[in-house]
């Protein structure tokens, strides 16, 4: 079984392209799994246009894309209207609901290519663009169990879970963790203890090969951003180490943070799970970067 | 040195000169988040500057460290096998571990199926695009790249 995990969007909110943001990159979320010839798309953002284009040069043909969207703020769609094969009229994209005849997130979509906001029409797209969903516990798409969980942002947003023979990928963005801690009092009084997240979060990335978590504030940015949405990149370190998790890609990087600031954030994160002990690797996810999953 | 492998050169000079002014200028990282109004502008202005420009990786550890790889070509293998063009002698290196290609006005590396993996800045990666200063481990051999001239 072959398991690819590969970044096309890592930064949050709005597109940041620049000298500055060159490393991580500048396109909002996009990810792509890849389970043996099984396509699954997360999340929408300006990044969905770079794997649009990389699709066509692997000369796979048509493509079949499983999408799913954390929510719908503009950063998570707006690279929909320009990811080619929705333009081809052998292309069949899939776009899934979250609970038994949830067609929310293909209404939306349909949406933004309203002739106010954008000039080719939903309906004039060549691909087959059909809603699904995940009926109320998950579904098996094409081998492969998914699996989503409301999180708390404002909308609100949902994490998935992929996994097969045991290999588990969860992606998890925009996501306020650090006002659902369960020891809340306890952590405001001393940052360094464990920030105890809500065991469902918990039990959701449970033993995942790979974390994929929004993290878009150091500590001190979230001082003056609580409520917006986001956590701490530092809870991300808490939620994967009671997780079991084994690797955690920092995503969803604030457009106001360089290269350097990133690598910053990365490395308190780094510093924070060996200060609790865990074993987890911790990385920022960047653009361009591929991971097997073994 | 197999039939077409690329120039090896000792170095122990320090880093390229002049690298550090074509990146990032770190003296304005506060500006960017503490002085919104003034802050420098993001805008990819470097882009022009960067195409085409030579690169290369420095080999740290490993047997025949240190030494320097130009990437003079536009796609390159290392590896243990005698047709790589960087060739590793070490048994922690596969025949033909890591490919790296120019992409852009950058270069991207792609695992070969390697027995002991890529680690790009300590992560172990399929493929990736790289970035001035990012370090490269296939097994016991530790590179890091760079862009500009040596």
């Amino acid at each position: 079984m072959n398991f690819f995990v590969k970044f096309w969007g890592t930064r949050g909110s709005i597109p940041t392209p620049g000298s500055l943001t060159q490393v991580f990159g500048g396109n909002t979320p996009c990810i792509e799994l890849r389970v043996d010839d099984a396509l699954f798309v997360c999340d929408g953002g300006s990044g969905l246009r770079e794997l649009g284009l990389d699709l066509l040069r692997r000369g796979k043909s048509p493509v079949v894309a499983h999408m799913f969207f954390s929510h719908a703020h503009w950063d998570h769609i707006q690279g929909f209207p320009f990811f080619v094969p929705a333009f081809l009229k052998d292309s069949s994209l899939i776009i899934y609901g979250t609970s038994p005849g949830d067609t929310k997130f293909h209404k939306l979509l349909s949406g933004q290519m309203e002739s106010d906001y954008f000039p080719v029409a939903f309906g004039d797209l060549g691909a087959r663009v059909a809603p699904d969903d995940l009926g109320q516990a998950g579904k098996r798409i094409a081998g492969v169990e998914v699996r989503a969980i409301a999180q708390l942002h404002h909308g609100p947003s949902y994490g998935y879970s992929f996994e097969k023979d045991g290999r588990k990928v969860v992606y998890a963005t925009d996501n306020e963790l650090d006002l659902e801690l369960e020891n809340a009092a306890e952590v405001a009084a001393d940052p360094d203890l464990l920030r105890h997240a809500p065991r469902r979060y918990v039990e959701f990335c449970q033993g995942a090969r790979l974390l994929i978590a929004d993290g878009q504030y150091t500590d001190a940015e979230y001082a003056n951003k609580r409520t917006w949405g986001h956590p701490r990149a530092t809870t991300c370190v808490d939620l994967a180490i009671q997780a079991g998790v084994e690797q955690l890609a920092i995503t969803h990087h604030d457009p106001l943070q360089s290269d350097d600031k990133v690598r910053e954030k990365i490395e308190a994160c780094r510093a924070r799970a060996q200060r609790l002990g865990g074993k987890v690797q911790v990385f920022g996810a960047r653009e361009g970067m591929e991971l097997k999953i073994d | 040195m197999g039939k077409g492998m690329a120039k090896k050169s000792r170095t122990g000079e320090g880093p390229a000169k002049g690298l550090e002014e074509d990146i990032t200028d770190p003296t304005h990282e506060d500006e960017f988040t503490e002085d919104l109004p003034t802050c420098e502008s993001n805008v990819g202005v470097l882009f022009r500057e960067r195409e085409r420009r030579p690169a290369f990786l420095e080999m740290l550890e490993g047997p025949g460290a240190p030494c320097v790889y130009m990437l003079e070509r536009v796609e390159m293998v290392v590896g243990r096998g005698a047709e790589a063009d960087i060739q590793v002698d070490s048994t922690e290196v596969s025949r033909r571990h890591m490919r790296i290609g120019r992409a852009g006005t950058s270069h991207q590396i792609q695992d070969l199926e390697s027995r002991n993996g890529v680690l790009l800045n300590g992560v172990r990666i399929h493929s990736a695009s790289l970035h001035e200063g990012d370090t490269l481990q296939l097994g016991n051999a530790v590179f890091v790249y760079h862009e500009g001239q040596r």
